[in-house]
């Protein structure tokens, strides 16, 4: 016989872990900030609490939110994305210029016969998103730069295209697309490009969360050396999160153009912090491993609301960085106690 | 006592820029054998598993397996070959569960479509897991616990059961018996000469001597990335093999094969 390596009974730990975790839960920590958020600017502002309101933070939301996702992948491997918001700007000026100048898309053009031009938009901006990604994971990989730095001189490089690209200036008005207007019923909190995000978000937490590419993720950031002595293609799996967060981020500039009808150069700029901002707030360690999508989806909606608040009761929109700031010390101490806990 | 010649090494040399880290080393096992290796810090023993696992490419020499010359581009064509390392540190991702350690990189996945676009299929791994940590003789917390909650002894349990449970032809373990108390290693022992008895070629890596005394076949001494003794245990007693780690005991002669 064997011998056999005993270790403490557990089953009882277990069952205490399992009530700690749930109380010191990243999302339900979450969803309790959300709800004494919207309850303080309701009581402020009765008008806070409505559709419109709504409305308008689940749009602002839903740029970011594709990007957060995308970003969460990356930081969750241990890296990070900087060229996000800068993806969000290029890409848009791109599909709009393809748009304008290529397939002769403008104000006279209604309707459904606009459908198939802004499809061919929404590919070339994913196309251009994927191309930036590519790029990023080869400069990480090939030429082992750290993702701060690959992406952030990818990040310029983005900028200056789409300045070049556009002459600095927006590209097309897409105002009068009655398409456009259909696509985008501000009566209604969930309007059509919003619930496309919620769609996109969905299947990405569940490859994140169920499938063999998300383990991959949180192992190489977890810790690279044993994901590769485990078989891990490494630098592969790790071009494909790079690639994703790049053509999320390049949905997430169609996405931009719909809300402003054209696409501009500077549409995306800050937003690669808006995301990281999300993504830390969700709960998600800046060392890798760490990291869920519901934690994310909130920390962006957390983000949003507060801006959105803080405008409807009258404080100066700078006190939006303010709050954003506590609430990023917030999570970051709160991750730090959890670690005391037990955690490692 | 042993069978045929399975793995082998042939002057094989790795320098991590300046620093030689190996310098012509040679090694072979056979199945059913036990070989220990041993050798003072930095003597460059991690870095001779490294190479025989496929995660470090040597600058020189040659790897054969069953007589056939291979070259691992990656530890994923060692592991495919029937391969299995516990390396001395940082074999196991912190924040994955018990079971999905076992399982990383040879997943079971959801039946069906979800199957191909790489859906896992979590409740058979974690019981699955379970049931080859046991098989292999090794007690662990639930399947669903993460690595960085279990205690160092608990990882190197996890660590050990993962590879003995996936391993074919071949078992390097690169000091693990570390972090253990004294019966627990002396679990491992046993779950070593099973690995032997089921026919397996062991590598057993330690700084404790009488457990190498103990447990292998033959003990190859490394001394500042050279083999300057490989013989049969039972050529060894403790103070002799002390002498050979430290350099104190001239290792002519008994040099090679
Ligand atoms: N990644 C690395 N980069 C640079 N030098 C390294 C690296 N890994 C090992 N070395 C060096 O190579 C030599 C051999 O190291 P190795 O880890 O193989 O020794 P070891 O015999 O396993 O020692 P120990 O008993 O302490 O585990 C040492 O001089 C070490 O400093
Ligand atoms: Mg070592």
């Amino acid at each position: 016989m064997t011998g056999s390596v005993k270790v403490a009974p557990t089953a009882r730990n277990d069952r205490r872990d399992h009530l700690v975790g749930v109380a010191t839960n990243q999302v339900t920590i979450l969803i309790g900030v959300m709800v004494i958020l919207v309850g303080i600017f309701s009581l402020l502002e009765p008008k806070f609490f409505s559709v419109p309101t709504a409305n308008n933070i689940l749009t602002d939301w839903g740029s970011v939110a594709l990007i957060a996702v995308g970003q969460t992948f990356v930081i969750i491997s241990g890296g990070i994305d900087l060229s996000v918001g800068a993806i969000v700007g290029l890409s848009g000026v791109v599909a709009a210029w393809t748009m304008a100048n290529g397939l002769g898309l403008d104000q006279t053009v209604k309707g459904a016969d606009a459908a198939p031009g802004l499809v061919v938009g929404a590919l070339v901006a994913v196309g251009v998103g994927l191309g930036v990604g590519l790029v990023n994971a080869f400069l990480i990989n090939v030429l082992k730069i750290v993702p701060f730095i690959a992406t952030l001189a990818t990040m310029g490089a983005c900028l200056g295209f789409s300045v070049i690209i556009s002459s600095g200036a927006p590209i097309g008005s897409a105002n009068d697309f009655s398409l456009i207007s259909a696509m985008d019923p501000k009566a209604n909190p969930f309007s059509w490009t919003v619930l496309g995000v919620i769609i996109v978000i969905a299947i990405a937490g569940l490859f994140l969360h169920k499938s063999r590419f998300g383990l991959y993720t949180y192992a190489i950031g977890s810790n690279s050396f044993a994901a590769s002595a485990a078989g891990i293609n490494v630098k592969r799996h790790l071009t494909m999160v790079y690639a994703l967060s790049g053509a999320l981020a390049g949905l997430a500039g169609m996405f931009v153009y719909i809300r402003l009808g054209a696409g501009s150069p500077s549409s995306g700029t800050g937003r690669e912090l808006d995301a990281i901002a999300a993504v830390v707030i969700g709960g998600a360690s800046l060392m890798g491993g760490i990291g869920r999508i519901w934690g994310t989806i909130l920390g962006a909606l957390i983000l949003f609301t507060v801006q959105s608040g803080l405008i409807m009761i009258g404080v100066a929109p700078d006190w939006k960085k303010v709050v954003v700031a506590v609430l990023i010390a917030a999570a970051v101490s709160a991750q730090v106690l959890q670690n005391r806990n037990g955690r490692k | 006592m042993s069978g045929e010649l399975i793995y082998e090494v042939e002057n094989v040399s790795k320098n991590y820029g300046s620093v030689v880290a190996l310098d012509g080393a040679s090694l072979k096992l056979h199945a059913g054998e036990v070989v220990g290796l041993v050798g003072d810090n930095g003597a460059g023993k991690s870095t001779l598993v490294k190479v025989l696992s496929g995660a470090h490419q040597p600058d020189a020499g040659r790897i054969l397996l069953d007589g056939k010359e291979r070259h691992w581009g990656s530890p994923r064509e060692a592991l495919d070959a029937g391969i299995e390392t516990l390396y001395q540190d940082s074999g196991l991702a912190p924040h994955l569960t018990v079971s999905e350690n076992v399982f990383l990189g040879r997943e079971l996945v959801a039946p069906g479509l979800l199957g191909k676009l790489g859906f896992l299929a979590k409740k058979n791994m974690a019981r699955e897991a379970h049931e080859d940590l046991e098989r292999v003789g090794i007690a662990v917390p639930a399947s669903s616990r993460s690595i960085s909650q279990l205690s160092g002894g608990q990882r190197q349990a996890v660590a050990i059961g993962r590879a003995v449970s996936w391993a074919r032809k071949v078992i390097i373990l690169d000091e693990p018996t570390n972090h253990l108390g004294a019966r627990q290693a002396g679990e491992v022992l046993e779950v070593i000469k099973a690995a032997k008895a089921k026919g397996l070629g062991v590598i057993f890596i330690s700084h404790t001597l009488p457990h190498v005394l103990e447990v292998t076949d033959r003990i190859v001494v490394l001394r500042l990335g050279r083999i300057v003794m490989d013989a049969p245990t039972s050529e060894f007693n403790s103070d002799r093999l002390l002498g050979t780690i430290t350099g104190s005991i001239s290792a002519a002669g008994a040099e090679g094969e």
